[in-house]
């Protein structure tokens, strides 16, 4: 059983990603006691899936490893993977939380040696490369990641009940598989809440004339950090899904589901800058002969960050049209898709009248698809302050429960950690006050 | 104490590791040539019964000095956590079993490499003692907030809500800044519909009315000295008055400045009175006090006003901004609705080149807009002719027309710029420039530097130090608050351009990080990133020849001089890089948990076998950040490591010192491979300068290979990424296959 | 030139945009459009027109008020409702182009003989006389539109179908004699009497 031990001065924190795990660490580095529920195996969350930052072109795995050799060294925070908070009843100073915690099938015992995957023979796509996950495939006992924290396996519950599960556990020799785990429920108290659930990628499928679900060469913009990454399904090389073509010619589509009353109806701030950064990748594999071609409304690159889009913009090898793109279909002979739509900064460029209606066929085509907040406001726990958009407001009447990251808007990792970060005080507001009146 | 050390081994035979090596051999080195005075075998060390064996050894025997042989450093931290003793970890897992084949050929360098790595471990922490922190730490909880704008008083509020004093210094008569100045400010909660209250008297009024904030107005910094926990500052008012107070730590929200477009001769800014910036208007808006609106030639209200936006910004031009304040859109359209709630029809244009109005509540505003009939135009202005009536000329890009328009009033998006201080770095940007042009741009912003804020009295300079275009933002995307000077925080504009809500929520960010700071500093812990370390620089006075080079090269402005020129650490400032250690020619600078012993006597004990044995031995020096980590991912994909190599990991590459290569070449390594974090413009050293100060040094190694008669590919310096995961094994093989074409080295005694 | 024309002129003199608002049916959703081109790209007659409808939109905020009455773009409309079921700001853009050509038309500004007004015109005629559309007489008309010569050249050419439509009951020769018309024809007539006044009447108040 999963012990937590926690009093009314203690944050809880929801979401273990960048902000979540931002939010905890600098709270527990002050002092204060917290307790980090995060929903899948490992924290970090959606940073650990990216290759590269903008505009630094750097790693977060980078970043990622000084927070969790924080996370270890600190005795004031408690980790809680694979577990979501269900209920969450009381008020500010005074909250009583009650977390669902999935069965992982391994315990603590797990040294992170790997037996359990050369044991067992089952595979399932890779979710950790989101739709790409059927070009590499993962065992049914994995580490999701190679920096994954808790270093510890999982047991795919699919696997359970079959001769894979017994397989596992025979090969652990620390005794770290217990195939009866259960799920367990949790109550425990808190003084404040941080809510930093994050975002998912909005889902393409609902983009109908894009394709995404029936063009094997349509993907979204997560799927490509994936295929850039060397760690990723193909090896870092830029092959398209459906015949491994090298992929040089490569259209970005923005606003794929941002700003649109049929989707998101929110501007994901973060697109433009990150279809920016994806150009980098065509250039550096392929020099020359790659080409980009950014297809906008608005480029919103962020404040001190234009000088990246002014760099990309004076790169021959990018080009840019104002324009949404109507459809896409496909070449049946190549597998290229093909972009409709209209130039709308065209009009008379070559003396002909009218405006340019282009068909122009690529080798890949990527979805700057937008972030949907993951608070879900129908179900969301406690009685709290939502916008139109999802995303949590910034409100007294929300109590001590406070936004941290892309729960309170589309930000992009820097201001989302710079926003956990305030966010983690207004949580220690509450908990010193709490502790003012317990007299402590 | 130091009678009382008593050394304990732990070897760890799970995870494969006893059937991979011979573990009683192991206890025999550590034993016998680590002096261990225990060694105990576990074949499960990280388990539960595992580390009580450990900690009954600690309570009972009176263990002071563990040496675990198991994983790797970055493994089961949680379980070898013993805080109370110095401790050093052998990686026999990922550093041994798992870069090596299973095959019984390779047996014997095997266990070779492993009998080492005991060694390594042994020596190291013999060297080593458990850091306490120096004992003169203290906690002062009251923060320095610098500025009385919108960022300071959030900065103030929020940092007294959380049970700490602040003083808040103002250089103006009143608070409120900017901000105290404008009608009315974006929206900043749902629906984003419509300009709100910027909530400034108010915010004035909490400020005043808090117990626990004191402001000083028409004050200034006159000089500031000390460390996190301890700073003094003098704090001096416009009347020759001064006080000094003691602080913990310090947020700068100095705000922003606005460019000034005379220097663009096309907007008509210095001909026509009707021409005026965003800010202007504001106050133009004020003046009216709810009624029409006049413009400031001859009084008629407006009935016509056009938004000229991005003015001198994005550009590559000289004297323009080549970032952009990212929030002019937002501001236009919040002043198009000035005009629109007084007059419906009054005719509002912006004139745009990419509408930045972004999240929710951006594209909420942005449609509220164009319900109130504000006209938004994509078109490029080319022209703003003066007259009773202005002229706008301009470029519509969907029609592709030259159009123009006629207007009462032209108002011009200026960007923000920082109000920072000098950049201490600026002399230095001078002398390491590459050409002769960067070298006048470096002057040219040397000699122009803006008068001093913080005053600091720091060895290398008064103030923060700036990253671009005159802002102090944070170079580390995961961390905004990484400051080059510890304690010290910007918030607000002064560290990139932002708006009302975003300065609100950094100012959040950096009182945080200030309690944190004087937090830790009453603790004696460093700050991030390596948070929570309780050594600190010390040094060998009697060694030192006050070479200056600990306090030139610090990236943190950590160290200062006496005034016989030896340094002065101000522990507090400290991020622990060592970087002063690697720059000390003399070797006396140390911590208690990492010297040039604790890795010396590392290399020093590794066992060289004869030439002909044709054994080469490889030293890597890796960075404990990116390239360990490295080198443990590619273990476990079962990636090969040459069984010649021999890795320790270190702080930063800043902190090498040369007498390890010079040692290791001297006692007959083949090949040493260097790796560090990049450096450069995009550097990723989380020690700022130190991977570059390390590369820099190295490259000097070259003389020092010389005097031996050695070939230079013996030594190979990197910088290596986290994620090079298939590169940096790579990179040591290499080593392994220039020393096989080169030779051994002929040193070995 | 009609009056109405000039007398919209005159009292919108400053804001095409408005006049487009007050007169023009879905008109006070042109504002809202941010010129991203979908509606542009998704009309699969988009070829055909001078003038795609975020282009129109533009112009009606540049107030080139003359250029997009007198164009013939929004009569190129097939009401597919492409445009509006992409359009991200949700424009009803189907609406507001038949209602900018209802509006050009009322104003007189229409370009002569453009064939999409010529049809439309004859529908309305057509339905006005029974209450319900007379489907033989309606084609035949436009059959005959460009004269008798290119009239029976086409009724030639459709005439397989026509006699199938007969045989299958799809069409009685008997409509081409006057035709059945609604029920309560002159209650029919009295509705479109009321709804004429009605519209004049909002016109009217607009322009004045």
């Amino acid at each position: 059983m999963t012990e937590v031990i926690a009093t009314n001065q203690t944050i809880l924190v929801v979401g273990g990603g960048i902000s979540g795990l931002t939010a905890a660490l600098e709270a527990a580095e002050t002092g204060k006691q917290v307790v980090l529920v995060e929903k899948r195996p490992f924290v970090g969350g959606r940073i650990t899936q990216l290759y590269k930052y903008f505009p630094k072109l750097c790693f977060p795995t980078c970043g990622l490893e000084i927070n969790q050799r924080r996370a270890k060294m600190n005795p004031n925070l408690t980790i809680i993977s694979m577990a979501e908070v269900t209920e969450v009843q009381g008020e500010a100073g005074d909250y009583s939380a009650t977390i669902k915690i999935s069965p992982r099938y391994v315990n603590e015992n797990c040294t992170g040696c790997g037996d359990c995957t050369r044991a067992v023979e089952a595979e399932f796509d890779n979710e950790f490369n989101y739709g790409l996950g059927g070009m590499s495939k993962r065992k049914g006992a994995y580490l999701p990641h190679k920096m994954a924290h808790p270093q510890r396996y999982v047991l795919d519950p699919r696997i359970i009940g079959t001769e894979d599960a017994d397989k596992a556990k025979a090969a652990c020799k620390v005794n770290a598989i217990d195939l009866e785990m259960q799920e367990e429920t949790l109550t425990f108290k808190a003084g404040a809440i941080v809510w930093a659930t994050g975002w998912r990628p909005y889902d393409a499928n609902k983009i109908q004339p894009y394709g995404y679900d029936r063009f094997a060469n349509v993907i979204t913009n997560v799927e490509f950090e994936r295929m850039a990454d060397p760690q990723g399904p193909t090896g870092g090389k830029l092959l398209r899904p459906s015949d491994g073509k090298e992929a040089k010619h490569v259209a970005f589509i923005q606003c794929a589901g941002s700003r649109d009353h049929n989707h998101l109806l929110h501007c994901s701030r973060i697109c433009c800058m990150a279809t920016l950064k994806q150009t980098h990748f065509v250039q550096d594999a392929w020099g020359d002969d790659g080409k980009s071609t950014i297809y906008y409304i608005d480029i919103r690159a962020i404040d001190r960050f234009e000088d990246f889009y002014t760099r990309v913009k004076n790169n021959p090898n990018v080009s840019f049209i104002k324009s949404k793109v109507a459809s896409i279909t496909e070449n049946s002979e190549n597998g290229n898709p093909v972009l409709h739509g209209v130039d709308v900064e065209s009009y008379n460029r070559d003396g002909n009248g009218g405006y340019d209606r282009y068909a122009t066929e690529y080798d890949l085509v990527v979805l700057a698809v937008g972030m949907e907040p993951s608070v879900d406001k129908g179900t969301f726990p406690v009685d709290i302050s939502i916008n139109e958009e999802g995303f949590i407001e910034p409100a007294p009447e929300n109590g001590g429960v406070f936004a941290a990251g892309c729960a309170s808007d589309a930000l992009d990792v820097n201001r989302a950690v710079q926003q956990a970060t305030g966010a983690a005080l207004r949580a220690i507001q509450v908990v010193n006050r709490v502790a003012g009146t317990e007299g402590q | 104490m130091a009678d009382e050390k008593k050394f304990a081994g732990y070897i760890c035979t799970g995870c494969g590791i006893g059937e991979r090596l011979d573990a009683g051999q192991l206890e025999t080195i550590a034993t016998r040539d680590g002096k261990m005075q225990s060694c105990r075998q576990h074949e499960m060390l990280c388990s539960k019964e595992g580390v009580q064996t450990i900690r009954d050894d600690i309570a009972n025997e009176g263990v002071t000095h563990i040496m675990i042989a198991a994983c790797s450093r970055r493994a089961k931290v949680e379980a070898f956590n013993f805080t109370e003793v110095a401790m050093s970890r052998a990686n026999l897992r990922e550093g041994v079993i798992w870069v090596r084949p299973d095959t019984d050929e390779n047996r014997e360098t095997t266990q070779e490499m492993a009998d080492d790595y005991i060694r390594m471990a042994c020596a190291e922490v013999k060297f080593m003692t458990q850091p306490t922190g120096s004992g003169e730490q203290e906690l002062n909880k009251q923060i320095l907030v610098v500025g009385g704008g919108i960022t300071g008083m959030t900065a103030a509020l929020e940092t007294a809500a959380a049970g700490y004093p602040v003083h808040i210094v103002e250089k103006s008569g009143v608070l409120g800044g900017h901000a105290g100045g404008y009608y009315k400010s974006i929206p900043t909660r749902s629906p984003y519909a419509e300009p709100q209250d910027t909530g400034i008297s108010q915010m004035i009024a909490d400020v005043e009315a808090n117990d626990s904030i004191t402001v000083h107005l028409n004050s200034t910094l006159a000089r500031t000295e000390g460390a996190p926990g301890r700073f003094n500052a003098e704090i001096a008012t416009e009347s020759g008055s001064s006080e000094t107070l003691s602080f913990g730590a310090i947020i700068q929200a100095t705000g922003f400045k606005l460019y000034d477009p005379s220097a663009l001769p096309q907007y008509a800014y210095d001909k026509s009175a009707d021409v005026v910036t965003n800010e202007e208007l504001e106050g133009l808006v004020m003046q009216a006090d709810g009624g029409p609106i006049k413009r400031p030639s001859d009084g008629k209200a407006v009935e016509s006003v056009a938004f000229v936006q991005n003015v001198g910004q994005n550009s590559t031009e000289e004297n323009e901004l080549p970032y952009h304040s990212g929030i002019g859109d937002m501001i236009a359209i919040k002043q198009a609705m000035y005009f629109k709630e007084l007059n419906g029809n009054c005719d509002t244009t912006i004139l745009f080149d990419n509408l930045r109005t972004p999240g929710a509540a951006g594209e909420d505003f942005y449609r509220a807009g164009q319900q109130k009939m504000i006209t938004f135009s994509k078109g490029a202005v080319t022209e703003v002719v003066p007259g009773s009536t202005l002229e706008v000329k301009f470029k519509d890009l969907i029609l592709n027309d030259d159009a123009t328009m006629q207007c009462d009033l032209v108002v011009l998006d200026v960007g923000m710029m920082p109000n920072t201080g000098p950049d201490p770095y600026a002399q230095l940007a001078v002398e390491e420039a590459e050409d002769e042009a960067e070298k006048e741009k470096a002057r040219a912003l040397l000699e122009n530097a803006p008068p001093s804020i913080l005053n600091l009295e720091y060895r290398q300079g008064t103030d923060l130090p700036h990253l671009k275009y005159g802002f102090t933002d944070s170079h580390f995307i995961c961390f905004p608050y990484e400051t080059r000077r510890t304690g010290i925080y910007a918030a607000g504009p002064t560290r990139r351009p932002m708006d009302m809500r975003q300065a609100a929520d950094d100012a959040a960010g950096a009182a945080m990080k200030a309690i944190q700071a004087a937090e830790n500093a009453g603790k004696g812990r460093a700050a991030h990133p390596r948070s929570g370390d309780l050594s600190f620089p010390s040094f060998r006075k009697e060694g030192c020849t006050q070479c200056k080079r600990c306090t030139v090269e610090c990236p943190f402005g950590a160290i200062n001089e006496d005034e016989k020129r030896y340094p002065i650490f101000n522990e507090a400032r400290c991020r622990r890089c060592g970087t002063c250690m690697g720059a000390c020619p003399v070797r006396v600078i140390s911590f208690e948990n990492y010297s040039v012993d604790t890795v010396g006597q590392q290399i020093k004990n590794v066992e060289v076998p004869e030439e002909w044995d044709e054994k080469p031995r490889i030293l890597v020096l890796a960075c404990e950040n990116d390239a360990y980590p490295a080198l443990d991912q590619s273990a476990m994909n079962g990636v090969e490591i040459t069984q010649w190599a021999r890795v320790v990991p270190v702080r930063c590459l800043g902190s090498i010192s040369l007498s390890w290569i010079t040692d290791s070449l001297n006692n007959g390594y083949d090949g040493i491979v260097l790796m560090g974090c990049q450096k450069g413009e995009d550097y990723q050293c989380h020690f700022v300068k130190g991977s570059e100060m390390g590369l820099e040094r190295m490259s000097k190694v070259g003389d020092t290979l010389q005097t031996l008669n050695l070939e230079p590919e013996r030594v190979a310096s990197y910088e290596v990424a986290i994620t090079d995961i298939q590169r940096a094994p790579k990179l040591i093989n290499d080593m392994a296959e220039t020393v096989q074409n080169i030779g051994m080295s002929p040193f070995k005694f | 030139m009609t009056e109405l024309n000039t007398a919209m002129i005159e009292q919108y003199r400053n804001s095409f945009l408005q006049e487009v608002e007050a007169n023009v049916e879905e008109g006070e959703w042109v504002k809202m459009c941010m010129q991203c081109g979908v509606c542009a790209g998704s009309c699969p007659l988009g070829n055909a027109w001078e003038h795609p409808p975020q282009e129109i939109f533009m112009m009606i905020r540049a107030g080139k008020r003359e250029a997009v009455l007198s164009s013939d773009s929004m009569w190129m409309c097939t009401s597919c409702y492409n445009c509006i079921s992409r359009c991200p700001r949700g424009l009803p853009i189907t609406h507001i182009m038949h209602g900018l050509a209802h509006y050009a038309q009322r104003l007189g500004l229409v370009p002569k003989n453009q064939p999409t007004q010529r049809f439309a015109q004859m529908f309305w005629q057509n339905l006005n006389k029974k209450g319900r559309v007379n489907e033989l007489k309606l084609g035949l008309s436009l059959y005959f539109m460009n004269g008798f010569g290119e009239g029976v050249k086409t009724s030639l050419k459709m005439k397989d179908i026509g006699l199938g439509m007969l045989k299958t009951k799809r069409m009685a020769v008997t409509e081409a004699f006057g035709g059945h018309g609604v029920k309560d024809l002159s209650g029919f007539q009295k509705i479109m009497k009321k709804a004429h006044e009605l519209e004049d009447a909002r016109i009217q108040k607009s322009g004045n």
